[in-house]
C-alpha cells in the first residue's frame, strides 16, 4: 500500500498501545451485550434463568489448555507475540494472551472465521518475513519497541510494498487480528477468549445485567458498583436452545 | 512546491537558515532505515544560523506529491526548545517514552496517519518521491498539546516564524534489501 491508499482506508484505529486500545476495547465490549439486556427483568427471572442452566457456569469453567488446534507451533508462536502486543500485560493488570484472545482465535479459525484460516497463514508468514526483511530477525526475536514499530508498519499500510508476500494490504492483516484480538479479550467468555473476565476488569465493564436498579447506578457513578461475573448466556433468556 | 511555501504568513519574510543531517542530503535517496523498508526510525537533522530572538524550533516534514489533497504528511514536532542544534535519529515514537535530554519538551503532533510519531516514505511502486523537511523557528516559546495535525500546527505558529530552514532528500521503495549507502 502506497501513502494515498493508506489514507483512503486507514481508519481511526491506532496502534496498539493499551492506553489507546481503552477506549476503543469500551465500545467494542459494549457493541457485544445484546441489545435486550437494556430491557428490565424481575430480579427474580434473573435468578431463576441463571438456575436454569445445566452445567457449570461459562464464567467459572476452567481455561482450556493444551496445544491449539488450528495453528502450527511457528504459526502460534508468532500470533502470540503479535498478540501480546497488541495488548500487552503491564502494571494496569493482565492483557490479551492472559485473556485467552490466541487461544480463541485459533477456535474461531475452525468455526465462525473459518474463512480467515487462509489470512493467517499467508499473514504470519508474511510478517516474519518482514521483520527480517526490515529489522534482521525473527518476529518473535525482536525487542518489544521494535515489535511494535513492526506492526505499525504492517497497520500503516507501509510493510505492503516491502513484497513480502501480504496478501492485498498489510493493514488488511493487522486489522483482522486486532479485531479478533478485542474480541478474544473483550467479548462475552461464553467464545472462549476474555478468560477470568480479564477484558472486563480492564476497561471497568460492570458485566451483564438484566437489570439496573437506582442504587446500582449510583454505585457505578462512585466506581464501586461490584461487577457481574457471569456471561450471558448464563442466563436463559439469551440461550439460543430456550 | 518548497517548504517556504508551507509557512504560515508572518508579519515579515523568515530569515533562511542552514538544515543539514549527518546521514542525508537534499536530492539524494535517503537510507531505507528512514523507512518501513528498514527500521523506520527518525533522521537525524541539524542546523545552524538561526536568527537571533529564536526561542523554539517546530519541524515538519511532508510529502508534496502524495495525499488527496497533498500534502501527506509524515512527521511533526515542536516545542522542540530554541538552543537545540537538532534532532537525534530515532526520536521515540512511544508517547509515555521520554524525549533525548537535548530535546526536553519535545512534542509530536498527528502525521497523516492519524499517529504521534514518525514514519517513513512509503511512494507506491517504484515512483520517486521528495520528502520536505521544513524546519520553523519561533520568535515565542510555545506550549502546544500533543497531537497537533499539520493545519493545528501552522495555525498556532501563524505570526511567531522568524526564521525557516529546510532539506529535501529523496526516496524510492527498495525491496531488495540493498539500500544506497551514504556517500562517506
Amino acid at each position: 500500500m502506497n501513502d494515498d491508499d493508506a489514507r483512503e482506508r486507514n481508519d481511526s484505529s491506532v496502534i496498539s498501545r493499551r492506553d489507546l486500545l481503552r477506549t476503543a476495547g469500551a465500545a467494542g465490549a459494549a457493541a457485544l451485550v445484546p441489545h435486550s439486556i437494556a430491557a428490565a427483568a424481575p430480579a427474580e427471572a434473573i435468578e431463576a434463568g441463571a438456575a436454569a442452566l445445566p452445567g457449570p457456569s461459562i464464567a467459572t469453567a476452567p481455561a482450556p489448555t493444551g496445544p491449539l488446534m488450528n495453528l502450527t507451533a511457528r504459526e502460534t508462536e508468532i500470533l502470540s507475540a503479535m498478540v501480546d502486543r497488541l495488548i500487552p500485560s503491564d502494571e494496569l493488570g493482565p492483557g490479551a494472551l492472559e485473556a485467552g484472545a490466541l487461544r480463541f482465535i485459533d477456535r474461531a479459525l475452525s468455526e465462525a472465521e473459518s474463512d480467515s484460516a487462509g489470512a493467517y497463514r499467508s499473514g504470519l508468514a508474511a510478517l516474519d518475513r518482514y521483520s527480517h526483511y526490515s529489522r534482521g530477525a525473527a518476529f518473535v526475536e525482536l525487542s518489544a519497541t521494535d515489535q511494535d514499530s513492526v506492526l505499525i508498519d504492517l497497520q500503516t499500510g507501509g510493510a505492503t510494498g516491502a513484497n513480502v508476500g501480504f496478501v492485498g494490504s498489510s493493514g488488511s492483516f493487522f486489522n483482522m487480528v486486532k479485531s479478533h484480538t478485542w474480541q478474544g479479550t473483550f467479548g462475552d467468555p461464553h467464545y472462549g477468549g476474555n478468560v477470568d473476565f480479564i477484558g472486563w476488569d480492564l476497561i471497568g465493564y460492570p458485566g451483564v445485567r438484566l437489570q439496573v436498579s437506582e442504587e446500582d447506578q449510583r454505585a457505578l457513578e462512585a466506581d464501586e458498583l461490584t461487577p457481574v461475573r457471569r456471561s450471558a448466556y448464563d442466563y436463559a433468556t439469551f440461550r439460543v436452545d430456550q | 512546491m518548497t517548504a517556504a511555501a508551507a509557512a504560515p504568513s508572518s508579519a515579515q519574510t523568515p530569515a533562511s537558515f542552514i538544515v543539514e543531517s549527518p546521514t542525508m542530503l537534499t536530492g539524494v535517496l535517503m537510507p531505507r532505515d528512514y523507512s518501513p523498508d528498514g527500521r523506520n526510525v527518525s533522521p537525524p537533522l541539524t542546523w545552524r544560523g538561526l536568527p537571533e530572538g529564536t526561542r523554539q524550533i517546530a519541524v515538519l516534514c511532508q510529502d508534496h506529491g502524495a495525499g488527496r489533497p497533498p500534502p501527506w504528511v509524515h512527521w511533526i514536532i515542536y516545542n522542540i526548545p530554541g538552543n537545540a542544534t537538532g534532532l537525534p535519529e530515532g526520536v521515540p515514537f512511544d508517547p509515555s517514552e521520554r524525549m533525548p535530554d537535548e530535546i526536553a519538551g519535545a512534542t509530536q503532533g498527528n502525521n497523516g496517519w492519524g499517529l504521534p510519531m514518525y514514519r517513513g516514505p512509503a511512494p507506491p511502486g517504484t515512483s520517486l518521491h521528495h520528502y520536505h523537511f521544513a524546519v520553523f523557528a519561533l520568535d515565542t516559546e510555545l506550549d502546544l498539546p500533543p497531537g497537533l495535525t499539520r493545519d493545528e500546527l501552522l495555525e498556532a505558529i501563524e505570526g511567531h516564524v522568524i526564521g525557516l530552514g529546510s532539506m529535501v532528500p529523496l526516496y524510492q521503495r527498495q525491496p531488495s534489501g540493498n539500500g544506497p549507502q551514504f556517500p562517506s
